[in-house]
Formats: C-alpha cells, sequence, structure tokens
C-alpha cells in the first residue's frame, strides 16, 4: 500500500494555491460611502491617469475609478481620502490602530534668474481669481491674500498654502521659471499625557 | 476531436516554455518573475519552464515600457519563435508606461504597438501568483487545438 501512496503523491503533489492573502494591499475598490468629490485623491495620485472622479448617471453622484494599467497599488488615495469612499487591503485598520493619518500641501519654487517677473502665473491661477476680481479680469493686483503676484517687479509667493495644486502656473510659465512641488507628510494622532 | 489531438492538448497544458525580455524596466517586475521560480511558488509544479531563448519558446513575457533601442527588436525577438506562440505584457510598463510615460521621457509604449499581446496583468509590480495564473489562463486558449484551426 506504501507504493501506492508514493505513486500518488509523486504525480500529484501540489505547493500551496495561488490565493492572495486579504491583509495584501490591492487594486482599490469604492466602498458604498458617498464621495464628496474633493478630487484629493486625483491629486495624492503619484501614477499619470490611474485614479479619476467622475459623475456618474444619477444625479449629483461622483466615484473615483481605478485605471489597471496606470494603479501601482501605493495606496496613497485609500489613505488621503477624508470620506473613507476608497479601500484595499488593511490600510484603515492598521492608520485606526496607529493613529495615522496623511497630509500633503503644495510647494511653490520661482527661480529668481529665469523668472522675467511677467506675472502670467499669477492671471492664471484659478485661486488668485476667486480671491481677488482684478486678477481674473488680467488686471495688476496690491491684494496681499493672494497666493501670489507680481511685487516690485519680482514674482513673490505670498500664501503658499492656498495652492490647490492644479499646476496651472507651471504650464503658462513661458520660461519654466515656476516650479509645484507636493509636500507629503505622514503624521501620527500623539496622546496628550 | 481525435485522440492524438486530445492527447496533444493535454500534454501542451503541462509543457509551456517561457521566454522573458526585459525592454528597459526597473527589474522590479524582473524580480517578481525571478520570485516565481522560488520554492515558494515554484513554476514548475505547473508545468511553465523558463528557457530564455525565444527560438524554442511559446510565451514570451514582455516587461518594461519599450526604449527606442527596443523598437525594432522586440518585433525581431517575436518573429524568432516558432508558431503557436503567445505574448504577455508584465507590469504597467508595457501596458501604459505607468509613471515613466512623461514628457521628454525615453519610453514609447504601450508594447502592443509593435507586437500583439494576448494577455496583459497590470500592477507595479505585479505579484508572482498574478504572473502565473495568467501564463495559465492564456497559454492553454491559444494552444488548444492549434493544428485544427491553423
Amino acid at each position: 500500500m506504501a507504493s501506492v501512496e508514493w505513486i500518488k503523491t509523486f504525480f500529484f503533489a501540489k505547493t500551496a494555491p495561488l490565493i492572495t492573502p486579504s491583509h495584501f494591499r490591492e487594486f482599490p475598490h469604492v466602498t458604498d460611502k458617498e464621495c464628496t468629490h474633493c478630487f484629493q485623491c486625483m491629486m495624492i495620485c503619484p501614477a499619470p491617469g490611474a485614479i479619476e472622479v467622475i459623475r456618474t448617471e444619477k444625479p449629483g453622484e461622483w466615484k473615483p475609478v481605478i485605471h489597471l494599467g496606470h494603479c501601482i497599488r501605493c495606496g496613497l488615495c485609500v489613505e488621503i481620502c477624508p470620506e473613507l469612499v476608497l479601500d484595499s487591503g488593511r490600510v484603515h485598520t492598521k492608520n485606526a490602530q496607529d493613529g495615522t493619518y496623511m497630509q500633503f500641501q503644495f510647494h511653490i519654487t520661482v527661480n529668481p534668474v529665469i523668472c522675467m517677473g511677467c506675472g502670467i502665473c499669477s492671471v492664471a491661477c484659478p485661486v488668485n481669481k476667486e480671491i481677488d476680481p482684478q486678477l481674473a479680469a488680467k488686471g495688476t493686483s496690491t491684494s496681499d491674500e493672494v497666493i501670489m503676484r507680481v511685487y516690485k517687479g519680482i514674482n513673490t509667493v505670498f500664501h503658499e498654502e492656498k495652492c490647490t495644486g492644479c499646476k496651472t502656473c507651471e504650464e503658462q510659465c513661458p520660461n519654466r521659471s515656476v516650479m509645484v512641488a507636493r509636500v507629503l507628510e505622514p503624521l501620527q494622532i500623539t496622546e496628550e499625557p | 476531436m481525435t485522440l492524438l489531438q486530445s492527447f496533444k492538448n493535454a500534454v501542451r497544458q503541462r509543457s509551456i516554455h517561457v521566454c522573458y525580455v526585459d525592454t528597459g524596466s526597473c527589474n522590479g517586475c524582473d524580480i517578481e518573475v525571478l520570485a516565481c521560480l522560488s520554492p515558494r511558488y515554484d513554476l514548475e509544479q505547473y508545468g511553465i519552464y523558463v528557457h530564455n531563448n525565444p527560438r524554442e519558446a511559446d510565451v514570451l513575457l514582455v516587461i518594461g515600457g519599450v526604449t527606442p533601442q527596443w523598437e525594432d527588436k522586440l518585433k525581431m525577438v517575436w518573429d524568432k519563435m516558432p508558431e503557436p506562440k503567445v505574448a504577455v505584457a508584465i507590469g504597467n510598463c508595457p501596458i501604459s508606461g505607468c509613471v515613466y510615460n512623461r514628457p521628454d521621457s525615453l519610453t514609447r509604449p504601450p508594447a502592443k504597438s509593435y507586437i500583439p499581446i494576448a494577455a496583459e496583468v497590470p500592477g507595479c509590480p505585479p505579484r508572482p501568483t498574478e504572473i502565473i495564473q495568467a501564463i495559465l489562463s492564456v497559454a492553454p486558449l491559444i494552444f488548444k487545438d492549434w493544428e485544427i484551426r491553423r
């Protein structure tokens, strides 16, 4: 009988089946929580064209769509979403356990050597246009509340924290002197003693 | 279907010869293909053998966003393979270029504009399980009754 057993194991031996453990970070999937279309997932995504927030057929409803072949499964969109619309692996469980969260802001650098102070960037900026209607009308601004404007012939950044990272200024600059960089910081909730 | 044909189909499913070609990847996907050979995943239990010679390969694994140097050479590798053959794109790079597909970058994705790609495995990098599953699911479809369909 031992030889029958041996023949069976010799011909039909298999290692563990191909199963991905549930705690692995898979491609993000959409949960039934409501998307507020704040576009933070699109802003944080490092891969071009991997995530899109689009309007569904139902009026007033938005949903993020992950494009396979572009998504690199980094899980940043899952972590950044304030409404926890996306889910993947145990990202949310670990974040709740350790009290960790992500935060990002944008850092604007103007190269003073090649910037000629034309002001196209501050006129093109959609946030500037909302703050100062003068800029929306391609005029000259004297407001100190804008993100950036030409001040005494030099392009000066006033309020970096208002930047939403659309990079319109970077695209519009004829000399490529404006650079918008995303600064991402992982933070942890510290317990008060 | 004749008995001989069904025997051929059964044997072909247990004997898939693989050649992989790196058309300018970051080596992430190469490491995952290498991991398939490890005892943890054990490719050879499924009858998949890695040869790295296109002349005796059935399946071509294309890895990496195609660089300008590979534009004509990828077709040359594909032409060297005997029929029946199938190409599988591994990772995001041959599918879309992903993070390398930026203005002024030296990549010319997708790979399917140079050779016919039968299956694409998304991921950066894809897991070894996903690579093995892709090969196992696409190869029998291509090789089954090939003599009849030819």
